[in-house]
């Protein structure tokens, strides 16, 4: 839903690193992005190429990794994959914050993330 | 080998440098959010979210609350909108401190919009803060502001499938709103299970039928939210 104001702030802060470091060059940038977020990696992607246009990070490669959302159980002590509602009216399985071992109500632990994990650059 | 400092290891010139950078992207606004989270309770204001789908209803219950509320609370709401300052003056004509917010061109609330809204009214006259989000099911769920609790208002005449359409402005909802069932019939739609598909995304949310027009469930609403 955000992906132009999430990807410039991501080639922003990119091409922060690389001033810092003087390079000459961005080669690859790699970005991490949980599944509940918002952010659609083909979107991200479209959005990438088009703001690096004419910056040191043109030629770059995006690589997306997504992360799965996890969840912790606070009474099972269940750690792990959601619970999802698989109704074949929803075509898309929709997660639930009930624990798929006790039922009881878990907390989320991962899958909110949009972290731009490493760079790599020529100086 | 003799002691003291080395010379400083520099990559080459035109060698390649692999930065472990870890940036979190969400973060700008996360923290935005806790410092205003601390600032609210360090006055002792409890903020609550008020968030859900355009026309569903947000302000109404806001006005019902405000109601029920107004002589044990000293109340403020903030007022989001893409424009107009239409909410907000009504909400004004109950006595209460109303900030709007127009966001312009952002379909979201964000924790910086929010803490500039903080610096317009008086927090220490202030002891509960409801902040009216932008309708919309998906952005805001994306964007903490830093309040304690999230009510999210839906109506029937938005049809049967609102809930299980965006579970996850769901997730993190207290007191789910399900506005308007004085139409549900006409609109063919079953609150109850509008009611089972929330409690099945988010077991801890309370889903509540309401009419903010007439005020049925709106007494429930402030219950829940321990008010």
């Amino acid at each position: 839903m955000h992906e132009y104001s999430m990807t410039s702030q991501i080639v922003e802060s990119v091409l922060k690193e690389a001033r810092r470091h003087d390079a000459k060059i961005v080669l690859q940038v790699r970005l991490i992005l949980g599944n509940l977020t918002f952010l659609n990696p083909e979107q991200v992607t479209f959005w990438y190429r088009l703001i690096t246009k004419g910056t040191i990070m043109e030629k770059s490669r995006l690589s997306i990794q997504r992360k799965e959302g996890t969840v912790r159980c606070q009474r099972c002590e269940y750690e792990g994959n959601f619970s999802y509602e698989d109704d074949p009216l929803y075509h898309i399985p929709i997660p639930t914050l009930l624990c798929p071992r006790c039922g009881n109500i878990v907390e989320v632990v991962n899958g909110k993330e949009c972290i731009v994990k490493c760079v790599k650059m020529v100086v | 080998m003799k002691s003291g400092i080395k010379d400083v290891v520099k990559a080459e010139e035109g060698e390649t440098y692999d930065i472990e950078l870890d940036v979190n992207i969400l973060e700008a606004n996360e923290r935005l959010a806790e410092e205003n989270r601390k600032m609210l309770s360090s006055y002792g204001v409890e903020a609550i979210d008020v968030m859900g789908s355009i026309g569903s209803g947000k302000t109404s219950l806001i006005e019902k609350m405000i109601g029920f509320l107004k002589n044990r609370y000293r109340i403020a709401v903030f007022k989001g909108d893409l424009t107009t300052t239409i909410d907000a003056e009504m909400i004004a004509r109950h006595g209460v401190e109303s900030v709007p917010i127009n966001t312009g061109r952002e379909c979201h609330l964000d924790a910086n919009l929010v803490s500039k809204a903080l610096r317009r009214i008086d927090l220490s006259m202030t002891d509960l803060l409801f902040i009216e989000n932008v309708g919309n099911l998906i952005c805001p769920a994306e964007f903490p502001l830093g309040s304690d609790k999230r009510i999210v208002v839906i109506s029937v005449t938005e049809g049967p499938y609102m809930v299980i359409k965006h579970p996850f402005i769901f997730m993190d909802a207290d007191v789910v709103a399900i506005n308007k069932i004085d139409l549900a019939e006409a609109m063919a739609v079953d609150v109850n299970k509008l009611k089972r598909e929330v409690k099945s995304i988010n077991p801890k949310s309370v889903p509540v039928p309401t009419n903010c027009r007439s005020g049925e469930g709106v007494r429930e609403v402030v219950k829940t939210l321990g008010l």
